[in-house]
């Protein structure tokens, strides 16, 4: 029955998590005691939950009346990255002259991303997965956590932001840094080691009883939903166990912001092998009222927070294997509104960091009306003419590509279905 | 903005003055190959993946093609005996388009597809997709001799009543237990044990009957509900929906209460739990009222037309209508005693009341509360277009931004129309629709889900107030969210979407939606899937309709269908279509935090009582304002969860249980800790078995027998944990000091055996199982 199980999944490309190492594992767990470390590269996805101004960021215009902080003679430059000035209408976080001084050597950047629609759940949506038009397609955050870490207990992390996992891997959610003390200790009273439940002769006899259990009932004819709940069930507290790995990682005082706080969970999880990705997430970026005085509220608190993540990477010596993917679901209208705020814009851009992306580029553009221009998907040379609309799925192509997994059976059963010419030649670098 | 729609917009807004917006699961049909039609097998994956997905939006009676010469059936919306004579239609009307050639030899049926020939749709396929194709190897089938290539046959994919084929159902007792664990957090009692061992499924709507008097049942309810309606979860404190223009001097009547009778050192304890407990009756009217429709049999559709709110003697407080309704109240000091009642028309605090008709308060069921307004307030930008969208999701069951379709350049179109939702045909298609909605909500036109309009009046850059087609007539602008409720319930899709919702309160998760991916090789496993399921709701769906929408109903409709009752398969091997088939069929439903702590309850008599506040998070559970989901697969932050939670209630219970007289006793009724397996007793793993099968019985609701393999494992467990024991030669005379029976005072459990702690492990290993943490 496993076996028929197994080819099903297969042939009918069903999107069930049933890693082989599940059924193996009942078998497998009598000779280990927790699952395998995951070694990185880890992904964060920073998400500007709301819609940011990229015209406040790293698409600068100062023209035609579409920035109000600024004109197009301030706009400033690091390496090859133009970004807007904002360190003199700040009051707290980090502007954007010490964001990019410190990163721009390291930062990709995209402009004249096409999101297609302007609406929030379909544009966090198809900003996520790289697909419009379905919901069974996993995240970016939750496809790589399912093929490179499936037994990692908290394999993707997510925070917030659209997070469909295609029924690939769980996906965990940790709202507090203080929950992982707890659950590192699972077997113990309070979550003190010195008092365990039951001796460890008990507590090995459970384990082997379990995973015998596992075993024969993997063997019996059953529902396929039965199946597939009673692999996760035991692949879920079996893995568990490697949550102990966390405790020397969680930070003895906690940062003030979400972003932050969020940040610390993702790190530890990271430090201790037990989890591949994580969506973070801050909110309140849709400016619709006095656009400016928000995002220079929450621009400089989310550069603040990845540099924190990045500079806590560094401490814990984590941060060459980290890939930040930082986005939002939208841009903002090139044009204030009556209560100076700025509506929906269908044209954003995003900013990539991590091994195996070269920094200091710019890849697309927009006009100055604030209109993307098509680029050459073979030289990433503008094209005004022929060129191709950048849309998610050319990005995810190429995310999955950077992260080596676009020909894992998972991917597969999730594709792009773009033409080659279609494909981003050379984005990472 | 562009507000884009949805692939299930049954496009008629184009050409037509009317939008309506279609059900997502109203496109796919069950569609038998008609006996008079040719080339049958790819006409049939024509019209499954082609004719019913896209053509059938246009061409069909009242569509946007209706008078074209193509015109098809919606199989759908006909009777099941009308069915082959439709679909033989269908396939009649393909197939003289497809035999009809152009110059250069093309089929008329592919060059309107792409857009030739002057399509209305214009190019509804592209020419590399996989639709194309097979509509193409149709057109090609077309000039073989059928007979000779597709020889005459009933495909039986699509006869439903063999959908259940070789799944087994659950045996009635264990329906029960699974009824009365969902719905009223308990076990069965004996008498609804022996009913059901006497009438079997019949039972079940006398006990289903009873059963949905209970207040577990309605705690079920309107938390499952509330998952749905996240009422729950409004911005800021419960009083905040009574605004300062209006109640401005009742809204904080807490403040002022006399405490006066509370002895001085505990007043101010007292005045925080009067202010928390008013704020949670507020916060709860929404879910009373369903609530009190329910109980009272009335009619569900009451939802959006109840001319009535519920209060509380505290609420009624707050709205200031508490002197006159005192004596209605049981009790006048329960802030959770609910009863109907309707409010006058508003007064601001500057003297102008809210216009009615006779001075009442318009209501409208939930339509009408501040909670339900405030959990989807509204902004300048907005413009209620939220509250739009959230009626068509919670009330006809139809989730506009789930399929946004693609816009060509969403941007210029932005840039081009000076208001482009009326203007931009991309965007008309869904404003039209939900900008009329929105505008019937314009009399809340507020952040706070307060009463009050615009100051300059309703936006005119929008499409006016009604419905669907309907204008609103302006005798009824005063009672406009009235007008909304009357028309709604008489919508064929309320009675589904509130179908709907009880599957998601039962199964814990949304029913199907149609497969959209035609290049899935289980696509048409897929379709049948949802097929099967939709005849499930439908049927239940009319009942409910048959029963002037008495909720109660659909819980008894769903509860005995074998949707439900689906436990396991009868066929050792199956293919991989039928299993895709099958894919979803089962409850096997991740217990969700609230639902895993009345299990407890219910089983070991106590609550565990941690599984609250962040850990509810943490196990998956919602806060109905930012975490409004609830995680259906185990990660391993549950995983580890469910071990503490295991640990834990076994140590609390198991000790605790064998020190009660064996009669009261919930677990060990039947044995003692010195019933030591490995001795001379030869009767003692009689014993132990006996034990752990009501064990398995209590605990996980299995009836195995004393040699069943589950109940070896358990026994192995067990001996082989007191074995080991044994053999170490030395360990500690008692229980776990943490593990007493007395809890924190008295003195350590004796357990000279070690069989205490091996019962207390066997226990834990119960707890860790599926059976136990799935429904």
């Amino acid at each position: 029955m496993r076996r028929d199980f197994l080819k099903w999944c297969a042939s009918a490309g069903l999107r069930l998590v049933v890693p082989t190492t599940l059924f193996e594992g009942a078998r497998a767990s009598e000779d280990r005691k927790e699952s395998a470390t995951y070694d990185g590269p880890y992904y964060v996805v920073c998400n500007a939950s709301g819609g940011w101004d990229t015209t406040y960021l790293m698409d600068p215009k100062g023209v035609n009346g579409i920035n109000r902080l600024y004109q197009q003679g301030d706009i400033l430059t690091d390496g090859k990255i133009c970004f807007a000035p904002t360190a003199k209408h700040i009051s707290e976080g980090m502007s954007n002259e010490d964001f990019f001084a410190k990163y721009a050597k390291e930062l990709l950047v995209l402009n004249g991303l096409d999101y297609s629609v302007n609406n929030h759940a379909p544009c966090s949506r198809y900003m996520a997965t790289g697909h419009l038009d379905s919901l069974a397609y996993p995240t970016f955050a939750a496809l790589v956590a399912a093929c490179r870490g499936p037994e990692c207990p908290l394999s993707f992390l997510t925070f917030g932001n659209y997070s469909a996992t295609g029924n690939l891997v769980s996906m965990a959610r940790v709202p507090y840094i203080q929950s992982l003390k707890l659950l590192a200790n699972a077997d113990s009273v309070q979550g003190i080691a010195q008092h365990p439940y039951h001796d460890a002769f008990v507590s090995d006899h459970m384990d082997k009883a379990l995973a015998e259990q596992q075993r024969w009932r993997a063997s019996q004819s059953n529902l396929p939903r039965r199946m597939r709940a009673e692999s996760m069930l035991y692949a879920a507290q079996w893995n568990s166990k490697s949550l102990t790995r966390i405790t020397p990682h969680i930070p003895k005082s906690t940062p003030k912001d979400p972003l932050s706080q969020q940040a610390e969970i993702a790190l530890a999880s990271f430090k201790a092998g037990v989890c591949v990705s994580a969506n973070v997430t801050i909110g309140q970026f849709d400016s619709h009222q006095k656009n400016d005085e928000d995002q220079m509220k929450l621009l400089p608190r989310f550069l603040s927070s990845i540099d924190y993540l990045l500079r806590r990477a560094e401490d814990l010596q984590i941060r060459e294997k980290l890939i930040l993917v930082i986005q939002s679901e939208m841009g903002r209208k090139p044009t204030y509104n009556k209560g100076d705020g700025k509506d929906h814009w269908s044209i954003g851009s995003t900013m990539f960091l991590g091994p195996g992306i070269l920094g200091n580029r710019v890849i697309g553009s927009t006009s100055e009306g604030q209109f993307p221009v098509a680029l050459d998907a073979q030289t990433l040379a503008l094209d005004p003419d022929n060129g191709l609309r950048v849309r998610p799925e050319h990005i995810h192509a190429a995310l999955r590509e950077l992260a080596g997994i676009d020909a894992h059976p998972f991917s597969q059963q999730f594709p792009f279905k773009l033409k080659d010419e279609e494909k981003l030649r050379g984005l990472w670098g | 903005m562009v507000r884009t729609l949805l692939s299930l917009l049954l496009c008629v807004a184009a050409r037509s003055d009317v939008c309506t917006i279609a059900r997502a699961d109203e496109s796919p049909a069950a569609v038998a190959a008609p006996a008079g039609c040719p080339a049958q097998s790819t006409f049939r994956d024509s019209w499954i993946k082609v004719g019913e997905r896209i053509c059938l939006k246009c061409h069909v009676a009242g569509g946007d093609a209706a008078d074209s010469k193509f015109r098809l059936q919606d199989v759908l919306r006909i009777s099941a005996d009308e069915r082959v004579s439709a679909v033989t239609q269908n396939c009649d009307v393909f197939t003289r388009m497809g035999l009809v050639r152009d110059k250069d030899g093309r089929s008329r049926l592919i060059v309107k597809a792409t857009g030739g020939l002057d399509h209305g749709g214009g190019e509804v396929l592209k020419a590399d997709s996989t639709e194309l194709s097979v509509l193409q190897e149709f057109v090609d089938s077309l000039k073989r001799k059928p007979t000779e290539t597709h020889p005459a046959q009933v495909l039986d994919t699509d006869d439903l009543k063999s959908f259940f084929d070789g799944v087994d159902m659950l045996s009635d007792q264990r329906l029960l237990r699974r009824v009365t664990l969902s719905l009223a957090a308990r076990l069965p009692n004996a008498s609804e044990q022996h009913v059901v061992d006497a009438q079997g499924l019949a039972a079940f709507e006398s006990v289903l009957a009873a059963l949905m008097k209970e207040d577990a049942f309605y705690e079920r309810l309107q938390e499952g509900f509330n998952d749905i309606f996240l009422t729950l979860g409004y911005n800021g404190n419960g009083d905040d929906v009574l605004s300062y223009n209006h109640f401005q001097h009742t809204r904080h009547w807490y403040q002022k209460h006399n405490l006066d009778h509370v002895p001085a050192k505990e007043r101010q304890r007292a005045k925080y739990k009067l202010a928390d407990q008013y704020r949670e009756a507020l916060r709860r009217e929404p879910l009373e009222l369903l609530r009190y429709i329910v109980e009272q049999n009335r009619p569900f559709s009451e939802i959006l037309t109840a001319d009535y709110t519920m209060v509380s003697p505290y609420t009624a407080r707050g709205y200031g209508v508490f002197e006159e309704l005192q004596t209605e109240f049981q009790d006048q000091d329960d802030p959770f005693e609910y009863i109907p009642t309707k409010l006058k028309a508003l007064k601001h605090r500057d003297g102008k009341v809210q216009p009615t008709a006779a001075g009442d308060y318009p209501h409208a069921g939930l339509l009408s509360m501040f909670q339900y307004l405030r959990r989807y307030p509204t902004t300048e930008t907005n413009r209620n277009r939220l509250r739009g969208r959230m009626y068509y999701q919670h009330f006809l069951g139809v989730d506009i931004m789930n399929l946004a379709p693609r816009v060509s350049d969403a941007a210029a179109i932005d840039a081009q129309y000076e208001t482009p939702t009326m203007q931009a045909t991309e965007c008309v298609v869904c404003h039209r629709t939900i900008d009329p909605i929105a505008g019937l909500f314009q009399d809340y036109y507020n952040e706070d889900g307060h009463y009050g309009p615009r100051k300059d009046g309703w936006f005119t850059d929008m499409f006016g107030s009604g419905r669907e087609g309907d204008d609103l007539p302006e005798a009824e602008r005063w009672r406009a969210l009235q007008w909304l409720g009357e028309h709604t319930v008489t919508d064929p899709r309320f009675a589904i979407a509130m179908t709907e919702h009880v599957y998601y309160i039962l199964m814990g998760r949304n029913v199907l939606r149609p497969p959209t991916d035609i290049d899935d090789a289980a696509f048409a496993a897929r379709r049948r899937a949802y097929l099967a399921q939709r005849e499930l709701i439908k049927h239940a769906a009319k009942t409910f309709t048959d029963s002037d929408f008495n909720l109660k109903v659909v819980f008894q409709q769903l509860v005995v269908s074998s949707f439900y009752r689906a436990d396991g398969l009868s066929a050792v091997s199956l293919r991989a279509e039928r299993l895709a088939e099958l894919d979803d069929v089962g409850v096997v439903r991740l217990l969700s935090p609230e639902q895993i702590e009345r299990k407890i309850v219910a089983v070991f008599g106590k609550s565990w009582g941690r599984l609250d506040n962040s850990y509810a998070i943490l196990y998956g559970g919602i806060d109905s304002r930012e975490v409004t989901e609830r995680l259906t697969d185990p990660s391993g932050a549950i995983g580890a969860l469910q071990r503490i939670l295991a640990n834990d209630v076994a140590c609390k219970n198991v000790a605790a249980d064998f020190a009660l007289p064996p009669d009261k006793r919930r677990l060990f009724p039947c044995i003692q800790p010195d019933v030591v397996p490995g001795t001379t007793d030869v009767t003692a793993e009689q014993k132990i078995r006996a034990a752990i099968v009501h064990l398995h019985q209590h605990v996980l609701g299995r009836h195995d027998n004393p040699d069943d393999p589950e109940v070896d494992q358990t026994y192995q467990l067990f001996a082989g944990i007191v074995a080991e024991a044994a053999s170490r030669g030395r360990f500690e005379q008692v229980e776990s000091y943490f593990c007493k029976s007395s809890g924190q005072a008295g003195p350590r459990d004796p357990d000279p055996h070690y069989t205490l702690r091996a019962w207390r492990a066997v226990v834990t290993y119960l707890l860790r199982q599926h059976d136990f943490l799935y429904e």
